[in-house]
């Protein structure tokens, strides 16, 4: 049996830490990009989300390396994501990989130990402890990676020379992605929260705030919004996100279970005109926009192309009284980056104006170097 | 007396009469809007963004119409309709929605309909509906049973007599039918139409396709004249087991015609439809797995040509027509 994943982000690395302490054979399908796109639209009925598109995509090449357990998260009364999973492993049967299985992990009701058992099943039944023991490593791994990103996208807009943070980013992935105990392992976070705190900045700097929010998986795969952090950084933007792997897997997995909901604050302040969870990102997307309306700059909103959720959020967001600048962006396989970055540019083009106009916020007062 | 207004849009045609003697037995006035116009699509489609799918525009447009008709408008908010299967989001944010892209509409009546949580649930969720009209929970629960016992009725006069949701309210409500013109008997070809009712049935969204098929001799079968239990063994052959609330009414009813009773399936959903981009697809590869009985799918928006859909109509009556000759000619 060899197993396989799709892509979000860097989430490839937890896992692949999990499954090669468990002796699992693990192959990891390239990095998505304009071929995973091709192969999944091609295959894909034509309206549906690029989330499943690039899936897909990504499960088509993992076959042809040979992978025969896919995994792939469903839910119940999430979106479409509780029928993806069925519906891709016909596709991939039609298409002539008759012999893969999908094995779903249910990320709506089973949770931690649904999980867990999925990975039992794929180790051949490994021991409880040896299993917990490597599932707590990759979540190690997890926690770093979006401990750096996190610093990351705050020296993005401050940076003298655009781009550093983005590469030493991809080095800290690489060394992270290498290290095999938790000592190289505390080392090589601290020693890139470090590099990155040494970056040279621009003193004068006073960025501009924006918040990144919407649906779970364009904002966690670069590919999927066209790296969109990465341009609002060259732009001089920091951006705010307050979707990760990270913080889904502690609350989800763990915090949810004993009553502890971080959305509970962002569920509240959506209530007055979304008075329910319509399945998805949708409530948090409304509830995130009043929420931090007085607090960022500008908000940037990502959406799949026929997202039902977002759709919803997207109507209801211009009605409510705290107002924000809103750009969405909905991300599809037509979307073109010039075209996203004409649109950027002229959102950020309004932000700063409006903060000159003083019709915004007071500019902010930022500390400087108290990066880490 | 307070007037209700209905919107005659979505799952209007699903529980219509229900809805109507709830209110009605509580004394309410019930006020339905009139068939989608052009105004009315227009005009719904103009509040909200353009990745909204067709009927949720043409309900917001019939929103509009019952704006200032009426003294407060009927909007549920419906999550699940059965154990562990779910309504598409658009339908959960339904009344939320309605409230911001109007805010001049008239205070809306909800009803959260979760048949996940148990009846209890589902019976505290009626009293709170019925309680904007009395305190009584009986008058509440005369008033539910006498509403569940319509929908009984509707339905099996559907079933019974092969009507159109349409024709049931009609005939329920005692007003003159229009001159049914079904060329059973001489019927060249039986053609069955998929899809969810707010499509099939509303006219100018589909461009009067039921029509137009029975003017080309055709008869058309609808997922109303299944029973339940044909519909869920049909579903669970095709997709195991049902995910979205009305999943049924595609992947049962297309399932089903797609062993028996028709010549061809036509297949209709709205663009931009989240469950139905999944489940139609599941339908259309049944169909071309089997390759029995042709399968075709018409998406609808407003920018949908009339033009289109009569060509692609006829392409395919056409190409039923040659196969069944063809097999004819090979009997004899």
């Amino acid at each position: 049996m060899r197993v396989s994943m799709p892509h979000m982000g860097n989430l490839y690395i937890p896992f692949k830490a999990l499954f090669q302490r468990l002796d699992i054979d693990f192959v990891i399908p390239p990095i998505s990009n304009q071929r995973t796109l091709s192969l999944g639209t091609k295959y894909s009925p034509e309206g549906l989300c690029i989330p499943f598109k690039l899936a897909l995509g990504n499960l088509i090449e993992a076959a042809e390396m040979g992978a025969d357990a896919l995994i792939m998260p469903v839910g119940n009364g999430i979106c479409r994501l509780g029928y993806y999973a069925q519906t891709q492993e016909q596709i991939l049967h039609e298409i002539g990989y008759a012999n893969v299985r999908v094995v779903r992990i249910g990320i709506s009701e089973h949770k931690l130990l649904g999980l867990l058992k999925t990975i039992k099943y794929l180790a051949n039944n490994a021991s409880w402890p040896r299993i917990i023991s490597t599932f707590r490593f990759g979540l190690t791994k997890l926690n770093a990676l979006d401990r750096i990103e996190r610093i990351v996208q705050k020296v993005r807009a401050v940076e003298l020379v655009k781009g550093t943070a983005n590469q030493l980013f991809a080095q800290a992935v690489d060394a992270i992605d290498k290290a095999d105990d938790y000592n190289t392992l505390k080392k090589a976070q601290a020693d890139y929260l470090d590099r990155l705190d040494r970056i040279p900045k621009d003193p004068q700097a006073q960025p501009l705030l924006v918040g990144i929010i919407g649906e779970f998986y364009v904002l966690l795969e670069p590919f999927s919004n066209l790296d969109v952090e990465s341009e609002l950084g060259k732009l001089g933007v920091e951006v705010r996100r307050t979707t990760f792997t990270s913080s889904w897997t502690k609350f989800s997995l763990f915090l949810n279970s004993l009553g502890i909901n971080e959305k509970d604050r962002i569920h509240r302040a959506a209530l007055p005109y979304l008075k329910r969870d319509i399945g998805g990102e949708g409530w948090e997307s409304v509830g995130e926009k009043v929420l931090h309306a007085k607090e960022y700059d500008g908000i940037i909103h990502l959406a799949p192309f026929t997202c039902m959720p977002e759709v919803v959020a997207q109507n209801i967001m211009p009605s409510t009284r705290e107002s924000i600048p809103i750009l969405t962006l909905i991300c599809d396989e037509q979307t073109t980056k010039t075209g996203m970055l004409t649109r950027l540019e002229a959102f950020v083009d309004l932000l700063q104006r409006k903060r000159r106009a003083g019709t915004n916020k007071q500019p902010r007062v930022t500390v400087r170097g108290g990066y880490t | 007396m307070t007037k209700i207004g209905i919107p005659r849009a979505l799952l209007y045609y699903h529980y219509y009469p229900m809805w109507q003697t709830f209110f009605q037995e509580l004394g309410a006035e019930v006020v339905v809007s009139p068939p989608t116009t052009p105004a009315i699509l227009a005009e719904g489609a103009a509040r909200v963004v353009a990745d909204t799918c067709l009927p949720v525009k043409a309900f917001l447009g019939h929103v509009l119409f019952l704006t200032k008709k009426c003294d407060r408008i009927f909007i549920p908010a419906i999550r699940s309709m059965g154990k562990n299967n779910y309504s598409c989001s658009k339908f959960l944010g339904l009344p939320d929605m309605t409230r911001a892209v109007i805010p001049e509409s008239p205070p809306l009546l909800e009803i959260d309909i979760d048949n996940n949580q148990g009846k209890g649930n589902l019976y505290r969720a009626i009293y709170r509906l019925g309680r904007h009209f009395t305190w009584n929970p009986s008058k509440v629960r005369q008033a539910s049973l006498a509403a569940w016992q319509a929908y009984l009725n509707y339905r099996k006069l559907m079933a019974s007599q092969g009507l159109t949701p349409p024709e049931t309210i009609a005939r329920m409500a005692g007003t003159p039918e229009t001159e049914h013109s079904n060329h059973t008997e001489s019927a060249q070809a039986t053609i069955a139409l998929i899809g969810h009712p707010y499509l099939l049935y509303d006219e100018y969204i589909n461009h009067r396709i039921i029509h137009r098929l029975e003017q080309a001799n055709s008869k058309v079968l609808t997922p109303e004249m299944l029973t339940a239990g044909e519909l869920e063994s049909a579903v669970a052959r095709l997709a195991g087991k049902a995910y979205w609330s009305y999943e049924e009414e595609v992947v049962g009813a297309g399932g089903h015609y797609l062993q028996s009773g028709a010549d061809g399936i036509i297949g209709l959903m709205a663009f931009g439809c989240g469950p139905d981009s999944l489940i139609m697809d599941t339908v259309r590869r049944q169909a071309s797995r089997q390759r029995t009985t042709p399968f075709m799918s018409l998406t609808l928006e407003e920018h949908t040509a009339e033009a289109g859909i009569v060509t692609r109509l006829e392409a395919f009556l056409e190409m039923i027509h040659r196969k069944k000759k063809r097999q004819a000619e090979r009997c004899e």
